[in-house]
């Protein structure tokens, strides 16, 4: 049974206007997409800038409508719920920002950025100014911030603390399901290994689904068990990792992977085509 | 003699909070033909390093507290400004993430292309392929053929159209090609590119990568590349020093430095890049060098 499922979307965005009536031709940011992610597991989405990652999220959070098809979470039809059963459902589906720097409020402290989405969902989540504070700090511990941070302002705080305060604050109104759009991508790769690990001990303790979405193909294939691989709005392909990475079928994939640096000097193509005189 | 010879180099940044030393005793010698990856976490000083060989901080906030960069035997930190802008653009070709050598979103490109065509063929004309004394007239007519020679060579199509382009028309790979063609124009000896290919896709990493490795060869040129990704070294670097807080940790051959690491850090910053059979959990970060803010 699948948790979310996304059957057949396509999202056209309209063209510009051209005359009183007239507009020019839209452009198709999502093209019959399909993807399916059962409860409990790691989705990857990757594609290149454009591609229309982030579009889906949006979908999928119903910011936007929907040109065709239908999007499935936990067997709702999402852009048919009455906005009031949207919010409410809205707690159970969070999302994590890629920019640290932008995606926080400078003038909130620590805790009313965490616990924001506490009041914005009070009607779920019923709790007091104090209990609300009690569990911001067991957020905070969690992703391995400290009390003593509790008061502070975002600009206090390095890329990494940021975003594990982003994902404090993503977690805060109890979510099954988190959307994460490149959440790593704007950190030190020494940083960015932290958040991984913290993403994986988080999802093994909170039994999360995540949908993650990168450039980076080697941090998919870390983080996830399944993974799509978007081109222009189109999935070209998806599978689970190991297939997907091992033995593409896709042309576009192919490239894709060719085209990843990889940290092991012996695989450059440069160096292979080099002299040996450097080596010795 | 090295083409490019840091030697000691120490330096200084006044802010409200007074001075700090930000670099503390870098030593880097860079010849003709090799690629130095310059790596490390943000903030520890590579962009300063780059930056200081250009002599492009002002100062204050900079001040130089030890050491010499020497260019072919000239310590540039001895040189005056008229003479730096001599190297700058001609001998020296640089791309900063910063608005001094960046596409100006107001003129076309060809105009800046031209520009520094022109500064270029002023302070040595063979650059244009012109004889000393050339008529301001040739050096405006061979500059403009220049640019857009520069343009085709690092593979924008159609150059003679898109040198009438603005910046904003361009996808970031053409504009990253463009800023290549900027900082190659005036046949440069050495190129200090700082984080050439961050903000691209890896297609177009690729095809940036290719091309300046086929610059290096062609031209044989040394490179000083800083980059934050150690992917990005292995590729096309013959050489990489480690940065950590503004000190060079360990440097060397690539090869030597990604396959045998003699340093706990360059260890750990190895490892945590994911690679195709890392497992879950297996990734580490740098959690004994606490190096967040906030304290
Ligand atoms: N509101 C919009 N109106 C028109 N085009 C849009 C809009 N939002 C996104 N697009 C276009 O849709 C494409 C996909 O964008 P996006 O989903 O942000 O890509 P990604 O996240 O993969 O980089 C891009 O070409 C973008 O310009
Ligand atoms: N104008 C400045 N004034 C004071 N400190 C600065 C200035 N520019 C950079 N720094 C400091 O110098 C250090 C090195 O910066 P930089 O060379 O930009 O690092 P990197 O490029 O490795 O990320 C950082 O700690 C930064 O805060
Ligand atoms: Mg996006
Ligand atoms: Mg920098």
């Amino acid at each position: 049974m699948s948790f979310l499922r996304i059957e057949n979307v396509s999202k056209v965005f309209p063209g510009a206007r051209q005359g009183l009536f007239g507009r020019a031709e839209g452009f198709r940011a999502l093209d019959d997409v399909s993807l399916s992610i059962p409860r409990g597991a790691s989705f990857g989405l990757v594609g290149e800038s454009g591609s229309g990652k982030t579009t889906l999220t949006r979908c999928i959070l119903r910011l936007e409508t929907l040109s065709a098809g239908k999007i499935w979470f936990d067997g709702t039809d999402l852009h048919q719920l009455p906005p009031q059963a949207m919010r409410r459902l809205r707690s159970r589906l969070q999302i994590v920002f890629q920019d640290p720097y932008a995606s926080l409020d400078p003038r909130m402290t620590i805790h009313d950025i965490i616990a924001e989405p506490m009041v914005i969902h009070a009607d779920t989540m019923p709790l007091s100014a104090r209990q609300r504070t009690e569990r911001v700090l067991e957020l905070l511990l969690q992703v391995g911030l400290r009390s003593e941070h509790l008061f502070r302002y975002p600009h206090e705080f390095s890329g990494g603390q940021r975003q594990r305060i982003g994902i404090a604050r993503a977690l805060a109104a109890k979510p099954e399901f988190l959307i994460l759009d490149e959440p790593t991508s704007a950190l030190d790769v020494s940083v960015q290994a932290d958040v991984l690990n913290l993403l994986h001990r988080l999802q093994d303790e909170l039994g999360l689904t995540y949908f993650f979405i990168s450039h980076d193909l080697g941090v998919v294939r870390y983080v996830c068990d399944d993974v799509a691989v978007i081109w222009r709005g189109k999935l070209v392909e998806q599978g689970p990792v190991e297939r997907i990475f091992d033995s593409p079928q896709n042309d576009y994939t192919r490239m894709l992977l060719d085209a990843m640096p990889d940290p092991d000097p012996d695989l450059s193509p440069f160096r292979r085509a080099q002299t040996t005189g450097e080596i010795a | 003699m090295a083409l490019l010879d840091i030697e000691n180099l120490g330096l200084a940044m006044t802010s409200f909070e007074g001075e700090t030393q930000i670099l503390h005793g870098i030593d880097l010698t860079i010849e003709r033909g090799e690629i130095w990856g310059m790596v490390g976490e943000t903030g520890s000083g590579k962009s300063l390093t780059g930056l200081s060989v250009s002599r492009l901080i002002p100062s204050p906030p900079g001040r130089y507290t030890s050491g010499a960069i020497r260019f072919e035997g000239q310590d540039l930190l001895q040189a005056d400004e008229p003479a730096m802008r001599r190297l700058r653009g001609r001998r020296i070709g640089m791309i900063f993430q910063d608005p001094t050598t960046n596409l100006n979103p107001a003129f076309r490109v060809g105009t800046q292309l031209v520009d520094v065509a022109l500064h270029a063929g002023r302070a040595d004309p063979s650059v244009l392929g012109l004889a000393p004394g050339a008529s301001a007239r040739a050096l405006k007519a061979a500059a403009k053929a220049r640019a857009v020679e520069m343009l085709d060579h690092v593979g924008i199509t159609n150059p003679a159209e898109r040198i009438r382009s603005y910046p904003h028309e361009l996808s970031g790979g053409m504009k990253q090609r463009v800023l290549i063609a900027m900082a190659m124009i005036g046949k440069p000896d050495l190129l200090i590119a700082d984080e050439p290919t961050t903000a691209l896709d890896v297609s177009v990493q690729a095809q940036i990568l290719r091309l300046m490795h086929a610059l290096v060869h062609e031209r044989d040129i040394g490179v000083l590349l800083i980059t934050h990704n150690l992917g990005v070294v292995a590729q096309i670097c013959t050489h990489v020093a480690v940065m950590f807080r503004g000190r060079i940790l360990e440097k060397g051959p690539v090869r030597a430095v990604l396959k045998h690491p003699s340093h706990a850090y360059t260890k750990a910053l190895l490892d945590a890049v994911p690679r195709a059979h890392t497992k879950r959990g297996e990734l580490r970060g740098l959690g004994g060098i606490d190096m967040e803010a906030a304290e």
